[in-house]
């Protein structure tokens, strides 16, 4: 199959204003002015194939958006080469745009007094939809979620969730051959978190749409993405599949305890005791991350059992988000 | 992919126009309270001038009614920028908080996106006072009343509101390069309430900058000559048709640079 | 009273009022040009009357009232109507009201920052300007002391109506109606563009008995006035000390009353 992007050593650097603290510096910014050069993106490559869903992974301020904007063809290169759908964003921003769908969780790119079928009908005509596959899309739509009580809804009085789920069907509209979904499930419940994850699921089959998808959830990782890229400093940390990220932490098991008392203090004491494993507590568990290859869990289990009284164990394989966790401390060897 | 023509353009304004007009009778008291406001301007605007007048019976060889002729040609010249090109006023607050990157993904004109958003249906009313004052002057002054006069105002009509718009653009963009932003498009706008006064009151040097770099003398001044005083018209009047596309298009090109220079460095 | 937390809110605004160092030219350079338009306006206005004196004022006498008005403006000018009507249509007056500290003096004093630096930059700087070159014009004798007590009451007025019309933002979502009608209304019946002197004799009577001509005309006819009679002074300062307490009680009784019908309907 052919690569629907190519990004190729590609760089990105801005200049930033230094800000001076206080009243005295704010004067001072009033005369003179002090910027530094950000490296955001930092010689980065890699192919993506038609139909491909991709977790875009990193911390904050990694250079994410960053990247995204370079995709879409907002921002230009300050060096190496893009290439989208064969075309180069930065120079035909709208021939790309006719070939790609956005959508950030938070902001609706939708017609806010209006209700969602005009904005659909609005789409249609920007994008030159026809009206066959504009008749069909919508049947598809009908078919994968209940859009009817949305249609007549103005976007102004939907709750997050619809907005979100209609932004989603707004993006895939005019059946782009890439869409970029930013954070598409941020702030939502489980339920509709779910559904939303579903539905891209569902047009990615269908449609057999390349999906980007930049989160913090590791849920929307695990349920959609065949292959993960992670960056961090604008650095490429990771580029490879899902499985071979849980293979690479693969002699890594969680074990979990419940006990009675204060968990977040235990864990801290447990912590104490087994420097070499990273424990942590929620509300039920304390979880030690064991790396099999220094002490097996069942030695780690009889040593924690002399000192405290255990009411519950589990034992988990590594979870993504703990991959991921432990990808952005120390990297990949 | 076909280019996308002036008809495809209008097709869509068409249809966002007539779907938020829809959407705007819901919201009814906004839409009083919005008019009525619309016209306490107006008539504040029109006491001023009258309560000069009281005073002083002419300003620079120019007549009472030729100097309301002046205002009403600055009121309906005005129109086209309050009702089109209203979502300027809003462009700051995007750009502030980062949401005006939502703008860039269609492949569409960024600029005729952005503005298409917003019709302001307010500046109707301030249409129909500008042309009553217009009308009232028109017949004061025993001006003729020809096809060919019409046709000429409308045309000098135009010109001015492409001229203001042009300002208010340039202002507007001003926000992608500096963050109060609000103080030159507030500026602009108080310049433009100095459109309805006779350029020849100024020295000769704010002469030249209010004809070449703040160009608020193509809003009502050298246009009105046309109508006003067919005798002495200046070359520079029949030049404003020309010199409004050309303005138009240079704040166009400024507003569509900073727009693409910012969307890369919000987040 | 503890003041040390209402400085803090003063130097976080100041802070916040410098940062925008190519703001503060945009203003400088703005309030040049405006002003530019105003003295070439009013020079062709006495040119085009033929005397001297209007309305017991001269040309340098009318130049002189509106620069300093001006420059009253901008140090007074407050947008406290939008921020308002912005904050309870977001929400963020819901945060804003469990500040420790009541609402109308919480915004009261996170402006009080930007007057102090538009005093210095603004209005100082322009008084001084207008002193040295009118040259013995404005009187500077006890009248800056009167001047100075003048404008601390105009202050308190002008933020007392635009909190007081910021509250009608509880009610409506119109903001922009209701600012611009405020605008209009304090910009004209004030006496900031056109000097109160010269409205003719009815409008002159009822501008008198309204609290807008205390925020611009009161102050000002105090400075220009060198040899004030005591009386005069009194009955002048005597009015704006009575706007002031009952446009406080007012914004204030309206405030907890609106307050209070909203949190018992749940708006």
């Amino acid at each position: 199959m052919s690569n629907i992007i190519e990004i190729k050593n590609v760089t990105k650097e801005f200049k930033v204003l230094n800000r001076r603290e206080g009243l005295r510096g704010s004067l001072k910014d009033l005369f003179s002015r002090d910027y530094r050069i950000v490296r955001a993106v930092d010689n980065i490559s890699m192919s993506i194939r038609q139909g491909e869903i991709i977790g875009y992974l990193g911390p904050n301020g990694a250079g994410k958006s960053t990247t995204i904007k370079m995709m879409t063809g907002i921002l230009e290169p300050t060096s190496g080469e893009i290439l989208v759908g064969g075309n180069v964003p930065y120079k035909d921003r709208t021939k790309n745009a006719q070939e790609i769908g956005v959508v950030f969780g938070q902001r609706s790119q939708l017609w806010w007094a209006l209700p969602l079928i005009e904005s659909f009908k609005i789409l249609k005509d920007i994008y030159g939809v026809s009206d066959e596959d504009y008749n069909s899309m919508i049947a598809l739509y009908k078919s994968l979620v209940d859009i009817e009580p949305l249609l007549h809804k103005p976007v102004r009085q939907m709750s997050l969730g619809q907005r979100t789920l209609s932004d989603i069907l707004a993006a895939f509209l005019h059946n782009p051959k890439i869409v970029f979904l930013d954070e598409p499930t941020i702030g939502l419940d489980v339920s509709m978190k779910s559904r939303i994850r579903t539905l891209i699921h569902e047009l990615n089959q269908v449609k057999n749409t390349t999906v980007i998808l930049t989160t913090h959830d590791m849920g929307d990782v695990d349920a959609l993405c065949q292959r993960i890229v992670i960056i961090d400093k604008g650095k490429m940390l990771y580029d490879n599949d899902m499985e071979h990220l849980k293979g690479f932490f693969g002699s890594y098991r969680t074990l979990k305890i419940r006990m009675n008392g204060d968990l977040k203090q235990l864990a801290g004491t447990i912590q104490r005791e087994l420097p070499d494993f990273s424990v942590s507590a929620d509300d039920e568990w304390i979880s030690i991350l064991v790396d099999e290859e220094r002490s097996k869990v069942m030695e780690v289990l009889n040593q924690l059992q002399r000192s405290y009284e255990i009411r519950d164990m589990q034992l988990e394989e590594i979870s993504t988000e703990e991959v991921i966790k432990k990808i952005y401390e120390e990297g990949v060897q | 992919m076909k280019r996308k023509g002036l008809g495809f353009y209008l097709r869509i304004y068409g249809k966002i126009l007539a779907q938020d007009l829809k959407s705007k009778m819901s919201y009814r008291a906004d839409f009083i309270i919005s008019t009525i406001g619309m016209i306490f301007t107006n008539i504040a605007g029109f006491i001023s001038f009258w309560i000069l007048f009281q005073n002083f019976p002419s300003v620079g060889g120019w007549s009472y009614y030729e100097m309301l002729f002046l205002y009403g040609f600055s009121l309906v010249s005005l129109t086209p920028v309050q009702c089109f090109f209203d979502n300027n006023w809003s462009l700051r607050m995007y750009v502030y908080s980062g949401d005006f990157i939502k703008y860039c993904f269609r492949p569409i004109n960024l600029f005729f996106y952005y503005q298409s958003e917003v019709f302001d249906i307010k500046g109707l009313g301030q249409l129909a006072f500008g042309i009553g004052t217009l009308a009232y002057s028109w017949s004061r002054l025993g001006l003729d009343f020809t096809p060919l006069m019409l046709l000429k105002m409308i045309i000098f009509l135009l010109t001015a509101s492409l001229i203001m718009i042009a300002l208010q653009n340039a202002a507007a963009a001003t926000c992608f390069w500096i963050q109060n932003s609000f103080y030159v498009l507030d500026l602009v706008t108080r310049f433009k309430d100095y459109a309805k006064y006779p350029i020849t009151i100024f020295s000769p040097v704010f002469r030249f900058i209010f004809t070449f770099v703040m160009p608020v003398a193509f809003i009502a001044y050298y246009p009105s000559f046309v109508i006003l005083r067919p005798d002495e018209v200046p070359l520079l009047s029949w030049l404003s048709p020309l010199i409004g596309v050309l303005f138009f298009w240079l704040s166009y090109k400024i507003w569509m640079k900073g727009a693409m220079s910012y969307s890369g460095t919000g987040s | 009273m503890n003041l040390k937390k209402y400085i803090t809110l003063t130097r976080a605004g100041m802070i916040e009022s410098l940062q925008f160092r190519l703001g503060t030219l945009v203003i400088i350079a703005g309030n040049l040009l405006y002003l530019i338009v105003v003295y070439f306006l009013w020079k062709a206005i006495y040119a085009s009357a033929g005397t001297d004196t209007v309305n017991g004022m001269t040309f340098s006498d009318t130049l002189i009232y509106l620069v300093l008005a001006t420059a009253l403006f901008n140090f007074m000018e407050m947008y406290i109507v939008w921020e308002m009507g912005r904050s309870i249509q977001s929400g963020k007056i819901a945060l804003d009201l469990l500040k420790p500290m009541e609402y109308r003096r919480y915004m009261f004093w996170s402006y009080s920052g930007s007057f102090v630096t538009q005093f210095f930059f603004t209005f100082l700087p322009t008084f001084i300007v207008v002193a040295a070159v009118t040259q013995g014009a404005i009187h500077l004798g006890f009248n800056l002391l009167f001047f100075v007590i003048s404008v601390v009451m105009a202050v308190s007025i002008n933020y007392s109506i635009d909190f007081l019309v910021g509250t009608i933002c509880l009610y409506t979502e119109s903001i922009w109606g209701i600012n611009i009608m405020k605008q209009v209304i304090v910009t004209l019946l004030s006496g900031a563009t056109i000097p109160i002197a010269f409205f003719p004799e009815p409008l002159k009577t009822i501008v008198y008995f309204l609290p807008f001509q205390s925020i611009y005309n009161a102050p000002l006819s105090i400075l220009l006035e060198g040899h004030p009679q005591p009386l005069a002074l009194l009955a002048t300062l005597g009015l704006q000390l009575f706007w002031c307490i009952t446009m406080t009680i007012l914004s204030r009784l309206f405030w907890k009353a609106s307050l209070r019908q909203i949190t018992v309907n749940g708006g």
